[in-house]
């Protein structure tokens, strides 16, 4: 359980900015800002495929690595850029990957194995218009689920989060990387391809190794390595390397790491993977709140079309309709306390299947108050967004709009 | 237990789940046999395997740090490991379908940059664990759970592949030659970049029931000795022939993967260095 403070953002990074004084702004990319996170928390292994629109971090991280004595590995596809990550956290080194839409899914074979293994390491998957290729250059929001089910076989519970500025990829890619060291685990950043082409203004903090905030590798020395049964987070990740006999595999596995064909053995494990998120959902929680206090009706985004929807939300205040804005930071663990509230919701999403919606439906106490607005391959207009609140605060209906699409089921 | 088996590997995991006269456990403790004789520990070894047979059987059998990688993918995490832990030697053991079939991919290219592993391509000719169907390398013609009419595809020569992708140590070898693939791994095992050895052996249970029409151990470590003399026991000539030993040595010869990523940061690292200085 969390408890919803309202009004403005809750995120780690509004302590990190007020003690980091000395550095420069930069006019930058989205991806100039992942990239830098991800160096700024100690990140030296970059393995992976360049797809549109996350090449440029490729590319950055192929100049920034060697700098910091760091490794670039340009793999064969996605399944060894991903596995490559994956080993070299298991030998002590922080890693990243990014891709788009059509890797990340084809990583899903390493994600699994990363879960089951508890090996931190994280994946940005810069969102495009889909099914498969899509649109290159257009931005996406389809993700939403296949990050929460990043692996088949269910019995696991994953950390996803999403930015909305090149200020925030930055931090937040420093707040993905504490989170995949403390709960050992990958953690997916799923930004889209508006955040991570975009140039704004950007903050660089001079001296990365003076950043205290940033969680340093632990290595874990001692037997058991899994804990299995067990929900504590307070165990760093495996090391191979050590002289101390891991045993990693893709197999239901003891705390020894042996595999093992036994059901009490597959629900301990279970306990584990599921509940050392579950339980912890407090330190999880980051999120953006406005206007809720006296809000009939509530717009609901996340990442690049969040900016608009924000602005949409301050346009139907001006028309004087009670309306109020809750923008997700974090997406999986899904923040259901945000939604128990007795009020009309506006959910905009850029997908026309609909499926940050169906979570709200599901953690709001009324379905029918619950709306769908959306929007496919580019952001949502502010007028939009006005006319789509002012629309359900008088009638609980959405208008019709061009472009729009409301239907869910 | 052997004196090698109580030496370097973990008493908990063995014996392993292996059928019975499988060839994987004996083949294993060659490799002890070629780690010992160079005088190598525990702990200077990080054992990678896949998925099927050999990746089941083996896997965690290893005294030190074990990984058990999803199918085929065992020489991508490896190709991580490396930059993290580049003075450990590693021993990747995998089995037909994760070499020569859903991970091949991985091992052109870990062959391409000569990362600094050795692959032990365990191959039994098929997907035993499944049931017996046929892989790449099952000889073509020959019956299976998935060829019934007889496997209709040509067949593949890993060792090919890996040499023209730019392998620095190529071997084949069988389960029938104890002293030549001890031999083999040791030089494997001495060249700082990619080594591949292919070492046939029978599955009973499978391959031998359904494509050689016996589960006898003898007979079908028989069946594959004659394929590597191109003549059978009773003199007439074999269907095809295997030729074993090693088929290129260019050990040493080029930089290590992670050695040549190490140099260029050291050369990055100069010359900022260098534009530092006044």
């Amino acid at each position: 359980m969390i408890t919803v403070k309202a009004g403005g953002l809750v995120a780690p990074w509004i302590e990190w900015e007020k003690r980091c004084t000395d550095g420069r702004r930069l006019l930058e990319a989205g991806t100039y800002a992942l990239t830098e996170g991800a160096i700024a928390a100690g990140c030296r292994v970059f393995a992976g495929y360049p797809i549109t629109p996350a090449t440029d971090i490729a590319e950055y991280m192929s100049k920034r690595l060697p700098q910091v004595g760091g490794y670039y590995v340009q793999c064969e596809d996605e399944l060894a850029g991903m596995h490559a990550c994956a080993g070299a956290s298991l030998g002590g080194l922080k890693a990243m990957t990014a891709t788009s839409g059509p890797g990340y899914t084809l990583m899903h074979d390493a994600y699994g194995w990363s879960i089951t293994n508890e090996i931190p390491l994280v994946v940005v998957d810069a969102m495009r218009v889909g099914p498969i290729s899509g649109i290159t250059g257009a931005p996406g929001q389809g993700e939403f689920y296949i990050a929460r089910y990043a692996s088949h076989g269910g019995n696991f519970e994953t950390i996803v989060v999403s930015p909305s500025s090149v200020q925030e990829a930055f931090w937040l890619t420093i707040d993905a990387f504490n989170l995949s060291e403390r709960f050992r685990t990958p953690v997916t950043i799923l930004t889209d391809q508006v955040i991570s082409d975009m140039w704004e203004d950007l903050f660089i903090p001079a001296d990365y190794d003076g950043l205290d905030f940033v969680r340093p590798r632990k290595h874990n020395l001692m037997m058991p390595f899994y804990p299995v049964g067990d929900a504590s987070i307070d165990v760093p990740p495996n090391v191979i390397g050590h002289g101390t006999g891991v045993c990693v595999s893709a197999y239901t596995h003891t705390e020894e790491g042996y595999d093992i064909e036994e059901m009490e053995a597959q629900w301990a494990q279970t306990y584990r993977l599921v509940n050392k998120i579950r339980h912890h959902k407090d330190e999880l929680a980051r999120y953006e709140t406005f206007g809720l206090d006296d809000a009939e009706v509530v717009a609901v985004a996340y990442g690049a079309n969040a900016r608009t929807v924000k602005t949409g939300v301050l346009e139907a205040r001006r028309r004087g309709v009670k309306a109020g804005f809750v923008r997700l930071v974090t997406l999986w663990p899904f923040l259901d306390e945000l939604f128990e509230r007795d009020c009309r919701f506006v959910v905009c999403e850029l997908n026309y299947d609909g499926q940050l919606v169906r979570e709200v439906q599901r953690a709001a106490p009324h379905k029918k108050d619950v709306h769908f607005m959306g929007k496919s391959a580019e952001l949502h207009t502010v007028s939009e967004v006005a006319a789509g609140l002012d629309g359900v605060a008088r009638s609980n209906r959405l208008p019709e709009l061009p472009y729009i699409w409301t239907e869910v089921r | 237990m052997n004196k090698l088996a109580a030496k370097y590997l973990r008493p908990s995991q063995i014996p392993t789940k292996a059928c019975h006269g499988c060839g994987i456990g004996m083949i294993e403790n060659w490799l002890l046999q070629a780690i010992d004789e160079l005088g190598l520990k525990q702990e200077d070894v990080i054992f990678g395997t896949g998925i099927g047979c050999v990746g089941r059987q083996t896997f965690a059998t290893w005294g030190g740090d074990n990984f058990g990688a999803t199918h085929g993918r065992a020489l991508a995490v490896a190709t991580g490991l490396k930059l993290a832990q580049p003075d450990k030697k590693y021993l990747i053991v995998v089995g037909d379908g994760d070499a020569a079939s859903i991970g091949t991919s991985h091992l052109i290219h870990a062959a391409r940059r000569n990362l600094g592993v050795t692959v032990i391509c365990e191959d039994n000719m098929g997907y035993e664990s499944t049931g017996g169907q046929f892989s790449p390398t099952t000889p073509a013609g020959y019956v299976t759970n998935s060829s019934p009419y007889g496997m209709v595809e040509p067949g593949f020569d890993p060792c090919d592949v890996v040499k023209a992708a730019g392998a620095t140590f190529v071997a084949e070898t069988t389960a029938t030659q104890w002293h030549q693939t001890v031999k083999i791994v040791k030089k494997a095992l001495q060249n700082d970049g990619f080594s591949f050895v292919h070492v046939r052996f029978p599955c009973n249970e499978n391959f031998g029931a359904y494509a050689l029409g016996t589960r006898d151990t003898l007979k079908n470590l028989e069946w594959i000795y004659e394929h590597t003399q191109g003549r059978k026991a009773d003199g007439s000539e074999t269907d095809f022939t295997w030729e074993t030993g090693i088929k290129h040595d260019a050990s040493n010869s080029r930089p290590e993967f992670s050695r040549l990523l190490r140099d260029m940061n050291a050369r990055v690292k100069a010359d900022m260095e260098a534009k530092r200085r006044p």
